[in-house]
């Protein structure tokens, strides 16, 4: 009994819990880093540790050592609470995905409907953090931002539902143990695949759609204001956000951390994860910006139909 | 000095500068110095082009391009520094001449460069006009109509893309522009993308340009003696820089230094037309506008004074300038 609880505690912690997710999104941000830079005919990170693997990490300790600034127009409270609270939501939602095992540390029938849930939440933190800055530039990309969200929001939803409606359950872990029986869902589903890779995009705020931090036009959008300590945990809670929408796809459609052939669930999750990664990464560097209206256009006009025809096939189809 | 007015086009300014002095020294070019800065100029402009592909790529966002774009950029900046010695300030221009030959193994190199680079904007090109992406932020973005155009006195491709003809090159043919056919590059869109397509099309011409230019360059010598004495006179010189018209003008009263030097370069022409092409617009639109003139913001450098309480605006001349500088460090 005792020696479940010390099992349990050290799986919170430890391995599949908080050390390793942060560990993970140091990982991904440097995976995405330096796969678009050899996209673009760059090196990318290069002299920390082998091949530039510490990179991130040291950006964040850099960042971390940085002077703390509040702008002297700015609410405190919610403009400090933002960062803490922004890191805490992918973290908490990646305790609902399958890591290590077919079952995730935090599993309940519904828990999808919370993944989702928190994901919104993510952006609504962007409008207070946007919000709470008062800068001009933070401002309209934390409208930005939200507007995006009416825009993927729906579409995202309704095409994250096929693999439930299959699977008879909106329980992410059964959704797992269901394809280790049947087929992967990007098999049955791929335009669901595609409709979610999109929507990530727009999502994790990477171009074509980073409309709401948009470089060019608004310096650093709803971040410009945040620095040092506040910017760091931003940027970790970004790259947590981006190795959480990474294993959304891979467990809802990839099949997620189940056991095939050789290798243990574990590892293949990884590597799962790993191509939903590269593939969202890929994606990156292919577009060029897209402006609000043409996002919402675009999002409402094809997107959200055709996540509808994927349901309507879903129902007509059998498997 | 007037090598730094700009970064990019400091060829242009020097040929406009020179050709303003040889104008009133009264001197006769060697015609092989005229190649030679010819050859240069139109590096220059490729230089130029490739730069603002890459920048204009960059605001909206695709930087995939802007890195490719950036990276052959690196060719035509070796064969500039292969010829001048230099990456960016050439000073390649000395008054009667140029400052170095160009020879024929150095020539030969010009040719394989350029090769790649025309072979590279073909490429770009078709990028540009194919990409869906690039296409929905630049097509019908930043308007101007070719009457507007006129009557605001926009220059270089902007005027261009609206669908005017108008080079100088063409229209006052200076350095060897008379002796080597051309095409000017005119597009009817008189948007963002229109302006992708006249700068893509002008590279790929200044590569006609050089190629000409170097299988006729002449023989004889690179620059000829002239003379201390400067006679007083009033000169006006004419350049196309790879963003448009520069013009220099000279008032010389018989010593040394000039009584009057006053420069007028491309972007502050472009000024007004690009203010009329953002009327209307998104926000978003904004940077790939202004950056569709292709603006230079040190050759647009002027100083005003706008005090935000009061909404006064006021200029000031350098003596005054000085004295409240004077003033202000001693108060310090």
């Amino acid at each position: 009994m005792v020696q479940e609880e010390i099992v349990r505690i050290f799986q919170i912690l430890f391995f599949p819990g908080f050390l390793f997710l942060v560990l993970a999104a140091f990982f991904y941000e440097w995976v995405d880093r330096k796969f678009v830079a050899r996209l673009q005919n760059r090196l990318g990170p290069l002299h920390t540790g082998p091949m530039g693997l510490l990179q991130p990490f040291a950006d964040f300790l850099k960042l971390l050592s940085k002077e703390d600034i509040v702008p002297g127009a700015a609410d405190r409270l919610f403009f400090s609470a933002v960062p803490i609270f922004m890191l805490s939501l992918p973290l908490t939602a990646l305790f609902c995905i399958p890591i290590i095992s077919s079952v995730a540390l935090v599993s309940f029938e519904g828990d999808l409907i919370f993944v989702i849930f928190v994901t919104t939440l993510f952006v609504i933190s962007v409008f207070i953090g946007a919000w709470s800055s008062t800068n001009r530039f933070s401002t309209v990309g934390g409208m930005r931002a939200c507007l995006q969200m009416l825009g993927y929001a729906v579409p995202m939803t309704v095409a994250m539902i096929g693999p439930a409606i299959v699977a008879k359950t909106l329980s992410i872990s059964r959704i797992v143990q269901w394809q280790t029986t049947g087929l992967w869902f990007v098999l049955t589903q791929p335009l669901g695949f595609a409709i979610v890779a999109i929507c990530f995009l727009a999502e994790l705020q990477k171009i074509p759609f980073d409309i709401p931090k948009a470089e060019t036009e608004l310096v650093a959008g709803w971040l410009t204001e945040f620095g040092g300590k506040k910017l760091a945990l931003l940027k970790l809670a970004e790259d947590l956000n981006f190795v959480l929408a990474g294993s959304i796809m891979a467990s809802l459609y990839l099949g997620g951390a189940s056991g095939f052939w050789f290798a243990p669930p574990f590892v293949w999750f990884i590597i799962k994860l790993t191509v939903c990664t590269l593939i969202l990464s890929n994606l990156r560097a292919l577009f060029a910006r897209f402006r609000i209206d043409q996002l919402m256009r675009g999002v409402w006009k094809y997107l959200t139909p055709l996540a509808l025809l994927q349901i309507i096939l879903v129902e007509l189809i059998p498997w | 000095m007037i090598e730094r007015i700009c970064g990019i086009c400091s060829h242009a300014h020097t040929t406009c500068y020179t050709q303003a002095v040889e104008e009133a020294l009264k001197v006769d070019l060697p015609p092989r110095a005229k190649y030679i800065r010819t050859v240069v100029a139109e590096l220059e402009r490729i230089h130029n082009h490739y730069f603002w592909l890459g920048i204009l790529a960059h605001e909206i966002g695709f930087d995939t391009l802007f890195m490719y774009t950036w990276r052959d950029r690196e060719i035509v900046m070796n064969l500039l520094e292969l010829i001048s010695g230099n990456r960016v300030q050439y000073a390649m221009n000395i008054i009667g001449g140029v400052r170095r030959d160009i020879m024929p193994s150095l020539s030969s190199e010009i040719m394989k460069g350029v090769k790649i680079l025309a072979e590279r904007m073909t490429y770009y090109k078709k990028v540009c006009l194919d990409e869906k992406t690039i296409l929905a932020r630049c097509v019908n973005v930043g308007v101007l109509k070719a009457k507007d155009a006129i009557s605001l006195c926009a220059v270089g491709p902007t005027l261009r893309a609206s669908n005017v003809r108008r080079d100088v090159r063409a229209d006052d043919p200076y350095a060897a522009y008379d002796e080597i056919p051309f095409h000017v590059v005119t597009y009817d869109g008189c948007d963002v993308a229109s302006r992708i397509a006249t700068r893509c099309d002008e590279v790929l011409e200044s590569v006609k340009i050089i190629r000409y230019a170097l299988e006729h360059l002449p023989t004889g010598s690179i620059e000829v003696i002239v003379s201390r004495v400067v006679p007083s006179a009033e000169t006006i010189a004419r350049v196309e820089a790879p963003r448009g018209e520069n013009i220099h003008y000279l008032r010389s009263n018989g010593t040394d230094k000039p009584a009057r030097y006053k420069v007028r370069a491309p972007t502050l022409a472009n000024l007004p037309a690009l203010c009329r092409m953002l009327i209307g617009g998104y926000v978003a639109d904004i940077p790939v506008v202004i950056a569709g003139i292709d603006p230079c913001f040190c050759c647009m450098d002027r100083l005003a004074f706008a005090d935000t309480n009061t909404d006064k605006t006021w200029s000031w001349e350098g003596e005054r300038l000085r004295k409240y500088g004077v003033k202000w460090y001693k108060k310090k």
